[in-house]
Formats: C-alpha cells, sequence, structure tokens
C-alpha cells in the first residue's frame, strides 16, 4: 500500500490491509522552559524532553492496534499528535491518508478521540445536551444531530439516563459517553487513550467487550488503543506495539511476540525483553458480571444515586 | 445551554443592573447643568450621555473578558481539546462561546434604554440604522481585542497585557462617564487611539441627537479602519497561540 494512497471512505468497512495511520521518523520534544532567573543569569537552556522518538508506525484498517506502555512513555503524547491536538517537532504522520500538519481539518473530520479525562464533558449538562453539543461542532444540522445522538446513546446503553446531568454520571457511565462522543462523526479511525484507566476490572472487561464486539465487529472501525495493562494489550488487540521511552521496541499480533520469546513466555517477559525494565502488571480482573451491552452493572458501572 | 443553566446569577446581573442605572440618574440630577459646555454636543444631558456611555461600552468589556474568559474556561474545565479535536476550527469555536455574553450584553443595552426612556430619554429622532452600523462595528472592533487578548490567554494563560490595557484606559479616555473634551489636549490624543471613542461618540449622536449617516460617517469610517486592522490581525494572532500551544504541548495547561 503506497504511503500517498489516501482511504477517502471514512466509515470502516471493517477490512484490514490498507493503511489508517502510518508514520515516519516521527518525533516530538518539549522544550523544557527556563525561568526568568536562568535567562538573567544567562545559564544555557535545558536539554529538551522527547517522549515520542523517531516512531515508524503502520496500522492496518480494520484492526485493533495497541500502544503498550508505562506510564510516562509517551503514549498520551503520540495519541495526540496523531489527533493534531500536539504539533511534532520531526518526521511525518498520516491518518486515513491526510497529513497531520498540513491536512489537520481532514483529519479531525475521520477521527474520533476517547479519553479518560472525564472533565472534557461539561458536567452542569445532560448527557444528551453534551453529546448534541460536541455533534454541533462536528458540523450536524440540528435535527441530524439529535438523530445521531439518540443513536449512540442506545449504542453505549445510556439513554436511560439521558437527560440526566454528566455530574451524576459513574465512572462506567462516564467512559461510554466519551466513547458515544468519539463515535458522533462515524469516524474512520477511534483513537481510544487508556480508555479503562478509571474503572474496576469488572467494568473494564465489559468495556473491552464492547469495543471488540459493538465498535470493531459491528462498526468495522479502526481502532488504536494505547494502554498499560497487559490482559487488555492481550485480549483486545490484533496487533501490539511495544512503547517504551518514547520508542517502538517491537510490534505484533501478542501471540506472535510470546512465540518468538519461547514457550510459556508472556507479554510482560516481551516487555522485558526488548526495553529492559519489568512491566508493571496492574490490570487483575474478575467479579463482576457484564451485562448484555458488556457492560458490568457492579461497582462503579451501575446508575448512580445521590450524584457524586 | 450551559450559561441558562446558571438562572441565579442570570437574574442577579439583571436585578443589580437597576440599581446602577438609578445611581448614574440621580448623579445626573446632582449635576444639573453644570456640564452643559461639554455636553452641549450631545443633547446637554448628563444622564443621557452616561447611559449610552454604560449601555455600551459594555461590550467592550463583554470581548475583552468574554474571549480570554472562554479560553482559559475551557482550559479549566478540560473541554477545550475535547473541542479542537472536531473540525470545527479554533477561531469559530471561541467566537460562537462568547455569543452568549454577546446576546446578554445586547439584552442588557435594551434594557438600559428602555429604563433610560421611562426615566426621560428621548430616543425619538434616533437614527437607528446608524445606530446598527455602529453597533455592528463596535461588535467588530471590540470583539478584535477580545480575540488578540484570548491568543495572550491561549499562550501564557494569565496576566494578559491587552485585556489590562484597555479596562484601564477606556472608561477614562474612551468617553464613558464624561465627554472627552473635559480631558487637557494631550490626554485627549490617548482619546483619539481608541475605537472606544468612535464607538460612543458615533452612537451618541446617532441615538441622542439623530445625527444622519452623512454626519455620522467620520465616526463609521474610524471604525472601519479600526476593524480592518484589527480583525485579520487577531485573527492571525490567535491562529499563531493555538500553534504554539500545540508545539508546546499546553492546550490544556491553565
Amino acid at each position: 500500500m503506497s504511503f500517498e494512497c489516501r482511504i477517502r471512505r471514512f466509515s470502516g468497512g471493517g477490512i484490514i490491509g490498507e493503511t489508517a495511520i502510518e508514520t515516519r521518523g516521527l518525533t516530538k520534544t518539549f522544550v523544557v522552559p527556563r525561568g526568568i532567573g536562568d535567562l538573567v543569569r544567562r545559564r544555557p537552556a535545558l536539554e529538551g524532553i522527547t517522549p515520542v522518538d523517531g516512531v515508524d508506525l503502520l496500522v492496518r484498517k480494520g484492526e485493533v492496534f495497541g500502544i503498550l506502555g508505562p506510564n510516562g512513555a509517551g503514549k498520551t503524547t503520540l495519541i495526540k499528535i496523531l489527533c493534531t491536538l500536539i504539533l511534532p517537532t520531526g518526521g511525518e504522520a498520516r491518518v486515513n491518508g491526510y497529513d497531520v500538519e498540513k491536512e489537520s481539518g481532514m483529519v479531525r473530520e475521520s477521527i474520533g478521540l476517547v479519553t479518560t479525562d472525564e472533565r472534557s464533558f461539561y458536567w452542569r449538562l445532560t448527557g444528551r445536551q453534551n453529546l448534541e453539543f460536541f455533534a454541533s461542532l462536528h458540523n450536524f444540522y440540528s435535527d441530524d444531530a439529535r438523530d445521531m445522538v439518540e443513536e449512540l446513546l442506545g449504542v453505549v446503553d445510556l439513554k436511560y439516563a439521558a437527560d440526566e446531568r454528566f455530574l451524576n454520571y459513574s465512572a462506567g457511565m462516564k467512559q461510554r459517553m466519551a466513547i458515544a462522543r468519539g463515535l458522533l462523526n462515524d469516524p474512520a479511525v477511534l483513537f481510544m487513550d487508556e480508555p479503562t484507566r478509571s474503572l474496576d476490572p469488572g467494568a473494564a472487561q465489559g468495556l473491552r467487550d464492547f469495543i471488540k464486539e459493538e465498535i470493531v465487529k459491528e462498526r468495522g472501525k479502526t481502532i488504536f488503543i494505547s494502554t498499560h495493562n497487559l490482559e487488555e494489550a492481550e485480549t483486545l488487540c490484533d496487533r501490539v506495539a511495544i512503547f517504551d521511552d518514547g520508542k517502538i521496541k517491537v510490534v505484533g499480533s501478542p501471540e506472535e511476540l510470546k512465540e518468538n520469546l519461547g514457550n510459556g513466555s508472556k507479554l510482560s517477559d516481551v516487555f522485558l525483553h526488548y526495553s529492559g525494565k519489568r512491566f508493571e502488571d496492574r490490570g487483575k480482573g474478575g467479579g463482576f458480571r457484564p451485562d448484555r451491552r458488556g457492560f458490568a452493572r457492579r461497582g462503579g458501572l451501575g446508575r448512580r444515586r445521590g450524584g457524586v | 445551554m450551559l450559561q441558562m443553566s446558571y438562572k441565579f446569577e442570570f437574574f442577579l446581573r439583571l436585578f443589580f443592573m437597576f440599581f446602577n442605572i438609578l445611581t448614574y440618574y440621580f448623579v445626573a440630577k446632582l449635576i444639573g447643568t453644570a456640564g452643559q459646555k461639554y455636553l452641549a454636543p450631545y443633547g446637554g444631558d448628563y444622564f443621557s450621555f452616561v447611559l449610552i456611555g454604560i449601555a455600551f461600552s459594555g461590550y467592550l468589556m463583554v470581548s475583552l473578558r468574554g474571549f480570554s474568559e472562554s479560553v482559559r474556561d475551557e482550559q479549566m474545565m478540560g473541554t477545550l481539546e475535547a473541542m479542537l479535536v472536531t473540525p470545527t476550527d479554533a477561531s469559530a469555536i471561541i467566537t460562537l462561546s462568547t455569543l452568549w455574553n454577546f446576546i446578554f450584553a445586547s439584552f442588557r443595552v435594551l434594557l438600559y434604554l428602555i429604563i433610560g426612556v421611562l426615566l426621560g430619554v428621548s430616543l425619538a429622532g434616533a437614527n437607528v440604522l446608524g445606530a446598527l452600523i455602529i453597533l455592528g462595528l463596535t461588535i467588530i472592533c471590540f470583539s478584535s481585542i477580545g480575540i488578540l487578548s484570548a491568543s495572550f490567554i491561549m499562550i501564557f494563560k494569565r496576566g494578559d497585557p491587552i485585556n489590562m490595557l484597555f479596562m484601564s484606559t477606556s472608561e477614562l479616555f474612551g468617553g464613558v462617564f464624561f465627554p472627552i473634551t473635559v480631558l487637557p489636549a494631550w490626554l485627549q490624543t490617548v482619546s483619539h487611539l481608541l475605537p472606544m471613542t468612535y464607538s460612543l461618540n458615533g452612537m451618541r449622536h446617532a441615538l441622542l441627537q439623530g445625527y444622519s449617516l452623512r454626519d455620522l460617517a467620520p465616526d463609521v469610517g474610524t471604525l472601519v479602519l479600526f476593524s480592518a486592522i484589527l480583525l485579520p490581525a487577531s485573527l492571525l494572532a490567535f491562529r499563531y497561540a493555538v500553534r504554539k500551544a500545540k508545539m508546546d504541548g499546553t492546550l490544556v495547561h491553565y
């Protein structure tokens, strides 16, 4: 597939093989700001921090691609560059065939972003009002926006709480809202930045099942997901990139990566082998029964009573 | 929608507006005809003069605070990134986010004028078309200054010199509370550098004196010139600020 090839149809078709994301030598260096005191004393500028360092990636259309790395590895910076929220200092990146710097508007039209930041919603507005507002930023006419929001509220199983204020939602409901918002423009590529971070293990598993069944199988989206959860990477992703210190160490399916290392290897061993560091496995699930949509109902998942 | 969710604040602001108008009404009664020499070009009545001043200067305050506060609010609430990942242009987002403030400011101006009329201000001979033209240009000028101010907030987060400069000088030199002819000649030079001066001058002439479009041409022309310079400059500055914040990775910092 040529690097120049553009995938013009935004809605994914679930066909693995076409390029959804491609980066070459992608680099981001943040210059550490100097204080006024340093300027007055003419101290030399500090070295920059490079959370993304010469990243070469190729993500095929219709696959679930995981970036697996510990906190601070640079995963969020990489996602933000691909979503046009941070400009790279070197290299190039294309999403759906569009250059993230020169054609950022086209990139934004064809992607969705799901973050764990609950603050990215208006807490005093209802779930429905939030989605309708963001739909208007996707240039939907109000009637179309209403229909789209209604449909998505059904998809994420939040119709029953659509007219409640966002501040009354539980962590699981907020995360489902974030997914609904990410799907508003029916994007070809959905970026998910640690989507299960704030969820308990059962809820996280429910969400993973939902992503796999509803978003990938039913809707055929390409998913680019960052995670520091080994279990999540293993169960959810078609391919995984081991990411540490801003660099891609190795890319492959979880099975391939483990097999290459020898029988009985785990993904944590793969991480240790390629990064030279131990990976702290935080994802231990169990004990929660998923509902019909795949979301567990206990703990932080159910409808919260009595506000935050 | 978000602003309407704070209904109590909305009614409080309206309620305390009446006290503001009444204060100037009684100050005007105290002054009586003492300022005739300076107020003659505007009809001679201080209450009418100051009513137009405080009503329309509200647009400058809304512009200066509205745009920069919108940026800062979205940064602090954490919604800015979610907005900027949509196809809508950042300038459009920031402009639309202040729409409510402008609607409220317009509603407030209307109430000021209605109360003013009830308290004896005569708008019988007003040139409404002329006033609307000046209002449109005023909003463009003031919004441009507001967008410049928001550009500073986008990069520096706090401590915006544009806001401080115009906030501190416009009421003193822009002719809100008294005609600029009261000022010494050398200070009037500062007044002539502010869009507020032409905006209020034109508005008073249009509403209180019923000046024709031809008579309003000097003020309208100057406001057009200000708009032609300030609007593109502010949009370029805002675009640069967003790019700089994206380069530094500080879009959501506050």
